[in-house]
């Protein structure tokens, strides 16, 4: 409750997310039991929802046409 | 060589390209390499169709290729430009804490900040539809390494994130995870 607090929790944020960089990659020893940590299902939905948002919004455009050319390129010299 | 592809199969893979394509600009940020990324993919899947089981993944085996297409062609050009990703490196660095609230935009940047392999992860699992099974074969490594980057890509973003719940109303400074206190 003091202003302390205040400076305090941006800094260890900070420090948080730079550490999580190099953690230990290959925890793959651990099964799938690792705990989801304290993530709630509601933020863990709305995560899952923008980041399929920011891959269809790609994956929703109409395919250039250079790459529909290039295969229909590839399949007539494959005809001859 | 005469090369006989079944329409069938021919379909299948223009109806992969809308995926190939998202999957390449998630891995590399930028459009236009990502559609480079995906001619090169189709080229070299086209012309490999032979060794391509017909009736398994066909995502998957797509996924592959453009995926080690990425990686290989970045590690050469790593030697022989050093820090190519300069840039990148300096967004990661200088980038402000999040606060007010995320949008779209602000979410695609912090998946961008996200460290390669975490971000790979996540897309495959998280939005391509691949299961972590899946997802391992593609990037080549365990099952068990690609569930913990995926977790901990998701707790990045939701360290992001929570700046954004927590924070709502508040006018400057943020206090995340901290109660907040009555004034400032």
């Amino acid at each position: 409750m003091t202003g302390n607090d205040k400076d305090k929790a941006p800094k260890r944020m900070a420090v948080d997310a730079r550490n999580s960089t190099d953690g230990p990659d290959d925890a793959s020893a651990q099964p799938a039991t690792k705990p989801e940590t304290s993530m709630s299902p509601a933020l863990q939905d709305h995560i899952g929802r923008q980041v399929r948002a920011v891959f269809d919004s790609v994956a929703d455009e109409p395919v250039p046409e250079h790459l529909l050319r290039l295969l229909k390129d590839l399949d007539q010299s494959g005809e001859n | 060589m005469a090369r006989t592809v079944s329409p069938g199969l021919r379909d299948s893979l223009v109806a992969q390209i809308g995926n190939l394509r998202a999957f390449a600009v998630s891995l590399c940020g930028d459009r236009e390499r990502a559609d480079d990324l995906v001619q090169e993919t189709l080229f070299k899947a086209w012309n490999h169709l032979d060794s391509f089981q017909e009736g398994t993944n066909l995502k998957a085996w797509l996924f592959t290729i453009l995926r080690n297409t990425y990686f290989s062609e970045r590690r050469r050009k790593k030697r022989e430009v050093e820090d190519v990703d300069g840039t990148y490196a300096a967004r990661l660095s200088s980038r402000p804490e999040q606060h007010g609230h995320m949008d779209m935009r602000d979410f695609e940047e912090a998946l961008t900040d996200l460290p390669d392999d975490q971000r790979e992860a996540l897309i495959l699992v998280g939005a391509a539809g691949f299961s972590y099974e899946e997802a391992a074969e593609i990037s080549g490594c365990a099952i068990g390494t690609i569930k913990s980057r995926v977790n901990r890509a998701r707790r990045r973003l939701a360290d992001a994130l929570r700046f954004d719940e927590q924070d709502e109303g508040a006018s400057d400074t943020p206090t995340p995870s901290l109660p907040k206190t009555k004034s400032a």
